[in-house]
């Protein structure tokens, strides 16, 4: 058992430490999902317009973000 | 603040540079500067690792760090914190691999696969360091600084790398190099730990 699971355990959510990096985990994680998916529409053939319909942005963010290719 | 590098320490930031594009990564970050790290000989960070044991574990330190790739670079304090919200990396990670491929989530953003085109000579040229890089660099300068040492030597930038939470101090902590070990080879016994 690691020291932040016992924590965790202890004190649930309390612990700001422990939610605070669960959050930013979360995060990176959101991106790195989100690069996947983006990348697996791309390869079969979605336009930006319509990965940015599913992702609810605008085509400019995601092209922005993901495109030059 | 670069003039106050030592010859390693420079050599330690382009082999960085050189580590990141050779894994075609879209930033320099500090997993690449512990994969240079690992890199140097004869320097005071290669002597402080190898009093340390870690010269005979640079491949296990190298597959830890490929691991932790593959999870997303996500450290296991990081994990735990997950899993204490109830989310579990396992699950998802043998999911998106179920899908995509092994390695599909630790690679990078910005279509790699796809992209290597003309433009990626220019890119690679421009590479910028992750913050987390940067504030490596800055950490070591205040830690050269703390030390009254005039330069900045590779031995300040792994000394940096430990006293920061993420996946490269888990690593070398895993075998056996951490704030208060490497200072003890390097500044003798007896100081105060890590403030």
């Amino acid at each position: 058992m690691t020291e932040a699971t016992d924590l965790a355990e202890r004190a649930g959510d309390r612990d700001p430490r422990i939610g605070l990096r669960a959050v930013s985990a979360l995060r990176r994680l959101l991106e790195q999902l989100e690069a996947v998916q983006v990348r697996s529409a791309r390869n079969q053939g979605w336009s930006w317009q319509e990965i940015a319909a599913e992702l609810g942005v605008s085509r400019q963010a995601v092209h922005k973000k993901y495109g030059r290719q | 603040m670069f003039e106050r590098f030592t010859k390693d320490a420079r050599a330690v930031v382009l082999g960085a540079v050189e580590h990141a594009e050779r894994m075609g990564a879209e930033t320099v970050e500090e997993q690449h500067m512990l994969l240079a790290l690992l890199d140097r000989e004869g320097s005071r960070g290669s002597f402080a690792l190898a009093s340390l044991g870690l010269d005979r574990q640079k491949e296990s330190v190298k597959e830890a760090l490929a691991e932790a790739r593959r999870r997303g670079g996500l450290s296991r304090a990081e994990v735990d914190a997950l899993s204490g919200l109830g989310v579990d990396l396992s699950e998802i990670l043998s999911r998106v691999e179920e899908a995509h491929g092994v390695g599909a989530l630790g690679a990078d953003g910005k279509d790699k696969g796809r992209g290597k085109g003309w433009w990626s000579g220019f890119i690679g040229g421009h590479r910028p360091f992750a913050r987390g890089a940067k504030g490596l660099l800055t950490e070591s300068l205040r830690i050269a600084t703390a030390h009254k040492d005039r330069h900045i030597g590779d031995e300040h930038l792994l000394i940096a790398l430990t006293s920061r939470p993420g996946v490269p101090a888990e690593v070398l902590a895993d075998h056996g190099v951490t704030y208060a070990s490497l200072r003890r080879v390097l500044y003798g016994g007896g100081e105060a730990k890590a403030g």
